[in-house]
C-alpha cells in the first residue's frame, strides 16, 4: 500500500513539547518514510552528491588552502590570505564590476523585451504564434560556441564586420567603423548583446505560457463592463503576472551572475583584463596560473553573493509551478 | 510487476544498444592506431608496447610526423608503438592540469617552451638529465632552446623544434619608402616606416599586440631593454633600469607617431592580410606562416610578395625571443623507458631533418640545421642567423602571472592609462613578488 | 472582436514582431550565407556574403576530410544516452519529492536547489579525480557519469513542480489494481508529463552537445571527441577561413534546432537559463 501523501503529516512543528515515546515513533516513521522513497531518489542522490555536492565541499576547503590538485601535494592551509587577496587584485575589480553591469544592464532589457513580444504575440488577432514563439526561440538552442564565433564575424572590426559595414558604410551612423574588441566598453557592448540575444527568447516563452494561462473569461468580464484594452492590461494581466515575474527576474539575475561562454569565447577577459568577469576569472586563475586556492575562493564568494541576492525568493522558486 | 520488467528491460536494451554501438565506433577507431603484434623478420611475434604522445602541430605537420616520423621510429624499433593524439590549443593548459592531477597523463608531451618550467615545478615532468645517455643528446642540440628546459639544477624536457621572429616586408612599399634592402638599424627601419606612413601606408613597424612579451620583446632587447639579471632571479633594477625606459620610451614614440601597425591595439587588418595587401610595410613573425600560407592555394604565395630581414640592430645588437616547443616525459608514463627512448631518436639529425624538410619548423639539432636541402628554403637562412642571438624569456613556473602582469601595464602605457616608468617599477616589483613565493 | 482591431495597430504589431524575427534570426541568415562562399580566406565583404549563392562545397569538404561525421555521430552517442539519463534519473528524483513525504525532504530540496546557482566551473578537478578513481577516464561512461549525475539537479526542479500538478485521485485505479509506486510513476507521472519531458529532453541534449570544458577534461581519444572539441580545433586550425568554419558550425547546431522543432509542439515553457556548464 502506497503511502499517499496526506496521510502523512509532518511532525515536527507540532506545538507541544514530544514526549520519548513520540520522538521514538516519529523516528521509526521518518524511517520508514525513508525506505519507502529511497528507490526512487537513491540514483539522483548518489548522483548529485558525488558529482555536486562533493566537488562544491571541495572547493570550500579548497579556499583555505594552498592548493595543488598534483598528487604528493602539501596544500597547506592558509587562512583566510586566499579571500583577502581577491581585494588587492585589480583584476577582481574589473570582475565584480562587469558581473554587477552585466546584470544591471541585461536584466532589465531581457526583461522588458520579454514581456513585450510575448504580449505582441499573445495578442488576439496575431497569427503564426507557434511560428514566431519558435523563431524567437532559436538563439537559446543554439551552441554557445558558435554564437560566439557568429558574434566574433559580426563585429569584425574594420569596415567589412557586418556591424560596421551596416551603421557605417550603408546608413552612416558611425563615424568611423568600430574596433568593437580593441577596448572594454565596446567590448562589453558585446558581450551584452550577446547576452540579451540569447536569454531573450527564454523571457518570452516563460510569459507566454503564463498569459496564455490567464482565464479568457476574466477579459470577456471586463469587457461587459466596459473597461478599456489598457484597463484590462492594467487590472488584469499585470497582477496575474506579476508572480512569474519574481521568477523571471530571480532566474535572469543568476543568468547574468553565471555569465561565462559570453566573454570566454568572445574577448577572454580582454582588452587588459578589463572584460574580465568572476566566473572567468575563476577559470583562468584555476587552469592558467593554477591558483586553485585562489580561484576556490573567489567561487565561494561568488556562491555567498548568489545566495544573499536571492535569499528572500528561494522558498517561492523552490515551490513554485512556472508554466 | 509485468509492467515494471518491461520498463527494466526496455531500459536494459536501450543501455545495451547504446554501449555496443559506442563499443564498436571504439574498436574501429582504434584498430588503426592500436598496438597490434608485428611479426618480426623471423617469423617471430614481437610484443609492442605503446608510447603515448601528445602533440600540438598543426594539420600541416600533423601529416608528416603521421606519414614520414612514425613509420621511421617503429621501423627502428620494432618494440614501440607510437600513438599520436593532436591536442586543441583551447583548455590545452585545463587538460594538462587534469590529468596530471589524476596522474592520467600520456607519457610524452610536446608544449610551449613556457610551460616547461611551470609544469617541472608542479612535479609533473621526469628530469631527464638523470637519464642514460643524456649528456651525448645534449651535445648535439642547441644551447638556447636547451635552456628552457632547465628548471632548479635539472632539465625538465629536451627542445623538439625552435623558432624566433625575424622581419618580414612588404616589398613594394619598402621600395616605395625609398630603401632597396631591408633597414639594417632601428634608425633606418624608423625612417623608412615614416617614409611609408606618409606614403599612405597603415603601418611601418609591426607589433602584433601587447598581450604577450613575445611580441615586443625583439623591439625592446634590440634597443637596449631587459627583463632581469643573467641568472634570471631579479627584475628590480632590469626591468625598470634606465636602459629598458629609454628602450620602451622609445617604442612609444613611435606608436604616438602612428608607425606602428593599428594591430598593436587589436586594431584591423591582421598582420599578414595587411602586408599581403600592401598595407603594412613590416611585420615580424616566425616559420610558421610562410608554410601555412605557401600551400594555400588560395592566397598569393608570401614569398611573391616579400622580403626578410634580421630584426634591425638597436644599441644592444639585433635581439629576438625564443620560441618553440618542448618534448618532456610525465612523471606519471606508463612507458617511461620509451618515451626516453623516443625523446633522444626524435632529437636526433634525421628525424629532425625531416620535420625541418616538411614544415619549416626549426630543428634543435645542430647537424639536422646544417642539412643543405633545409637551408634552401628561403626565409629559413635568416631564421637560422637570427637565433644566434637570440634569448630565451624568462625561464620561470611563475612565467605566465609575470607577464600577465607586466603586459597589463604595459598596454596601459599605451593607451594613455599609466605612467612608463611607474608601469615598469611596479611590474618589476610585483614579479620579484612572484618569483619569491 | 477582431474586426474591432485599427488596420493601423495590426501593421504596427506585425512590424515590431517582424521587426524581433529578423533580430534574432538574420544572425543565422548571414552565416549561413557565409558558409556558401568559395575560399573566403579573410573577412569576407558584407555585399559578398549578401548575394551568395547556395552551394554544399564547404560542407562536403568539412564533413568529409575533417572529420566532422566521426565527431557528429560521437555527440549523438554522447548527448542521446545522456539525454535519457537525465530524464530517467531526474523524473525518479522528482517523483520521490514530489509525492511523498519523508523527514529532512523540504532542507534536501534546499541544498539541491542551492547548488544550481553556485558557477561549478571548479568542479571540473574533483570530477575527473573521482571519474579517474573509477577507471573511467576517455570512455563515455565516465563522460554519461558526470553529466547526468551533475544534471539530475536541475530536471529534478524542473519536473517537481510540474508532477504536483497532477491530482491524486489519478492513482486510485491503479492501488486497486494492486499496483504500486513504480507503476504509479510509470503508468501515470510518465505519460502525464509528456510536454514536460520533452522540454527537459531539449535542455538535456542540447546542454550536453553543446559541452566542451569537461569533454576536453574526460576524452583524450582523437576518434572518440565530440563536436565542440572538433569545432573548436577547427576553428583554431582555419580562423580566418569564416566559409568553413561556418559550415562546421552550423553542421553542429542543425540537430538540436531539428530536435526543438519536432518537439516544441509539445513544448512546456520554463526551465533554467540554460547554464551551459552545469552539463
Amino acid at each position: 500500500m502506497p503511502q499517499l501523501k496526506e496521510e502523512a503529516p509532518t511532525t515536527s512543528l507540532m506545538p507541544n513539547k514530544p514526549t520519548k515515546e513520540q520522538k521514538r515513533k516519529n523516528f521509526k516513521k521518518g524511517l520508514n518514510q525513508w525506505k519507502e522513497v529511497l528507490p526512487f531518489l537513491i540514483l539522483g542522490l548518489i548522483g548529485t552528491g558525488v558529482f555536486v555536492i562533493y566537488p562544491l565541499f571541495k572547493g570550500v576547503v579548497m579556499s583555505f588552502q594552498d592548493y595543488s590538485p598534483f598528487p604528493g601535494a602539501e596544500n597547506p592551509w592558509v587562512g583566510f590570505d586566499n579571500y583577502l587577496r581577491a581585494f588587492e587584485d585589480r583584476k577582481f575589480s574589473y570582475a565584480v564590476r562587469n558581473t554587477v553591469l552585466a546584470i544591471v544592464v541585461t536584466v532589465p532589457i531581457v526583461w522588458f523585451l520579454g514581456i513585450f513580444f510575448a504580449s505582441l504575440i499573445n495578442l488576439t488577432f496575431v497569427k503564426f504564434k507557434i511560428t514566431f514563439r519558435t523563431l524567437y526561440y532559436l538563439p537559446i538552442i543554439t551552441s554557445w560556441i558558435v554564437i560566439a564565433f557568429l558574434f566574433q564575424y559580426l563585429f569584425a572590426s574594420g569596415e567589412y564586420g557586418f556591424i560596421n559595414y551596416l551603421f557605417y558604410t550603408k546608413l552612416g551612423i558611425f563615424n568611423e567603423p568600430i574596433g568593437w574588441f580593441q577596448n572594454q566598453w565596446t567590448a562589453l557592448v558585446v558581450i551584452w548583446l550577446f547576452h540579451i540575444w540569447k536569454t531573450v527568447g527564454w523571457a518570452v516563452i516563460v510569459y507566454l505560457a503564463a498569459l496564455q494561462g490567464i482565464p479568457k473569461n476574466l477579459y470577456e468580464a471586463a469587457e461587459i463592463d466596459g473597461a478599456s484594452a489598457i484597463d484590462s492590461f492594467r487590472f488584469i494581466t499585470i497582477p496575474m503576472v506579476v508572480p512569474i515575474t519574481i521568477f523571471v527576474i530571480i532566474h535572469l539575475i543568476m543568468g547574468a551572475f553565471n555569465i561565462f561562454p559570453q566573454v570566454y569565447f568572445l574577448t577572454g577577459g580582454g582588452p587588459m583584463n578589463q572584460t574580465e568577469v568572476i566566473q572567468t576569472m575563476i577559470y583562468t586563475e584555476a587552469f592558467q596560473h593554477m591558483n586553485f586556492g585562489y580561484s576556490s575562493a573567489l567561487g565561494v564568494m561568488m556562491g555567498i553573493a548568489i545566495f544573499l541576492v536571492t535569499w528572500t525568493q528561494q522558498k517561492k522558486i523552490g515551490k513554485q509551478n512556472y508554466y | 510487476m509485468k509492467k515494471q520488467k518491461q520498463i527494466l528491460l526496455l531500459l536494459v536494451s536501450m543501455l545495451l544498444i547504446f554501449v555496443s554501438v559506442a563499443c564498436s565506433s571504439k574498436e574501429e577507431a582504434s584498430s588503426s592506431t592500436n598496438g597490434d603484434n608485428q611479426v618480426d623478420g623471423n617469423g617471430e611475434v614481437v610484443e609492442r608496447t605503446v608510447i603515448d604522445y601528445w602533440h600540438t602541430y598543426g594539420e600541416q605537420e600533423e601529416r608528416v610526423l603521421y606519414n614520414e616520423i612514425k613509420p621511421l621510429f617503429e621501423e627502428e624499433f620494432p618494440q614501440y608503438e607510437l600513438k599520436l593524439t593532436r591536442m586543441p590549443f583551447e583548455g590545452l593548459k585545463q587538460q594538462v592540469i587534469t590529468a596530471v592531477a589524476g596522474s592520467a597523463t600520456p607519457d610524452l608531451m610536446r608544449m610551449d617552451i613556457v610551460w616547461t618550467a611551470e609544469f617541472a615545478e608542479m612535479g609533473a615532468l621526469v628530469d631527464v638529465s638523470t637519464l642514460d645517455g643524456f649528456e651525448e643528446v645534449k651535445e648535439q642540440l642547441f644551447e638556447a632552446p636547451m635552456s628552457t628546459n632547465f628548471y632548479d639544477g635539472g632539465y625538465y624536457g629536451l627542445p623538439l623544434n625552435t623558432n624566433t621572429k625575424i622581419a618580414v616586408y612588404n616589398e613594394k612599399l619598402l621600395n616605395e619608402a625609398g630603401f632597396t634592402e631591408p633597414p639594417a638599424t632601428m634608425e633606418e627601419l624608423e625612417e623608412a616606416a615614416r617614409a611609408s606612413v606618409a606614403a599612405g601606408s597603415m603601418g611601418g613597424i609591426g607589433i602584433l599586440g601587447l598581450g604577450q612579451t613575445w611580441e615586443w620583446l625583439p623591439y625592446f632587447w634590440s634597443l637596449g631593454g631587459t627583463l632581469t639579471n643573467d641568472d634570471f632571479t631579479q627584475y628590480e633594477g632590469y626591468l625598470n633600469s634606465e636602459a629598458s625606459v629609454n628602450a620602451l620610451e622609445t617604442i612609444l614614440s613611435w606608436h604616438e607617431e602612428g608607425l606602428v601597425t593599428p594591430t598593436i591595439l587589436n586594431g584591423q587588418p591582421g598582420f599578414w592580410e595587411g602586408i599581403e595587401r600592401d598595407h603594412y610595410m613590416m611585420i615580424n613573425d616566425g616559420p610558421w606562416y610562410f608554410s601555412i600560407l605557401g600551400s594555400d592555394q588560395a592566397r598569393p604565395d608570401p614569398l611573391d610578395y616579400t622580403v626578410f630581414g634580421l630584426i634591425p640592430e638597436g644599441p644592444a645588437g639585433s635581439i629576438s625571443p625564443i620560441g618553440g616547443e618542448n618534448i618532456s616525459i610525465f612523471q606519471s608514463a606508463k612507458n617511461k623507458e620509451g618515451a626516453w627512448e623516443f625523446l633522444k631518436w626524435m632529437t636526433s639529425e634525421e628525424p629532425q631533418a625531416i620535420m625541418a624538410k616538411g614544415t619549416g619548423l626549426i630543428p634543435t639539432n645542430m647537424e639536422a640545421a646544417q642539412d643543405a636541402e633545409f637551408l634552401q628554403i628561403p626565409y629559413v637562412p635568416y631564421y637560422v642567423e637570427q637565433l644566434q642571438t637570440a634569448l630565451p624569456r624568462t625561464p620561470t613556473p611563475k612565467w605566465s602571472e609575470i607577464e600577465e602582469h607586466l603586459s597589463l601595464n604595459i598596454e596601459m602605457v599605451f593607451r594613455g592609462e599609466m605612467d612608463l616608468r611607474e608601469a615598469l617599477d611596479d611590474a618589476a616589483a610585483k614579479a620579484d613578488e612572484y618569483l619569491s613565493k | 472582436m477582431q474586426q474591432r482591431v485599427h488596420f493601423f495597430w495590426k501593421f504596427v504589431v506585425y512590424s515590431m514582431l517582424l521587426i524581433g524575427v529578423i533580430l534574432f534570426i538574420f544572425p543565422f541568415i548571414y552565416m549561413i550565407l557565409t558558409s556558401f562562399l568559395q575560399g573566403a580566406y579573410t573577412l569576407p565583404r558584407p555585399h559578398e556574403v549578401l548575394s551568395a549563392k547556395p552551394s554544399l562545397d564547404n560542407y562536403k569538404e568539412v564533413w568529409n576530410n575533417h572529420n566532422f561525421a566521426r565527431y557528429f555521430m560521437n555527440s549523438m552517442l554522447v548527448a542521446g544516452v545522456a539525454m535519457f539519463g537525465s530524464l530517467f534519473i531526474g523524473s525518479l528524483s522528482a517523483y520521490a519529492f514530489a509525492r511523498f513525504e519523508f523527514p529532512f525532504k523540504e532542507l534536501l530540496f534546499r541544498i539541491f536547489l542551492f547548488t544550481l546557482m553556485i558557477p561549478l566551473v571548479l568542479a571540473i578537478v574533483p570530477q575527473f579525480t573521482v571519474i579517474n578513481s573509477l577507471g573511467l577516464v576517455n570512455t563515455y561512461l565516465g563522460l554519461w557519469l558526470i553529466y547526468i549525475g551533475g544534471g539530475v539537479v536541475g530536471t529534478t526542479f524542473f519536473l517537481r513542480g510540474f508532477f504536483e500538478t497532477i491530482p491524486k485521485d489519478l492513482e486510485e485505479s491503479i492501488i486497486i489494481d494492486g499496483g504500486g509506486n513504480w507503476r504509479i510513476y510509470w503508468n501515470i507521472y510518465l505519460p502525464l508529463s509528456k510536454p514536460a519531458l520533452g522540454t527537459m529532453a531539449i535542455f538535456a541534449f542540447s546542454g550536453t552537445w553543446d559541452e566542451y570544458f569537461v569533454a576536453l577534461s574526460i576524452i583524450k581519444e582523437e576518434s572518440l571527441r565530440t563536436l565542440p572539441i572538433g569545432l573548436m580545433m577547427f576553428q583554431g586550425q582555419y580562423a580566418s577561413n569564416w566559409s568553413l568554419v561556418f559550415a562546421a558550425s552550423l553542421i553542429a547546431i542543425l540537430p538540436v534546432i531539428i530536435l526543438y522543432i519536432i518537439f516544441q509542439k509539445k513544448f512546456v515553457q520554463g526551465g533554467q537559463t540554460d547554464g551551459a556548464l552545469k552539463g
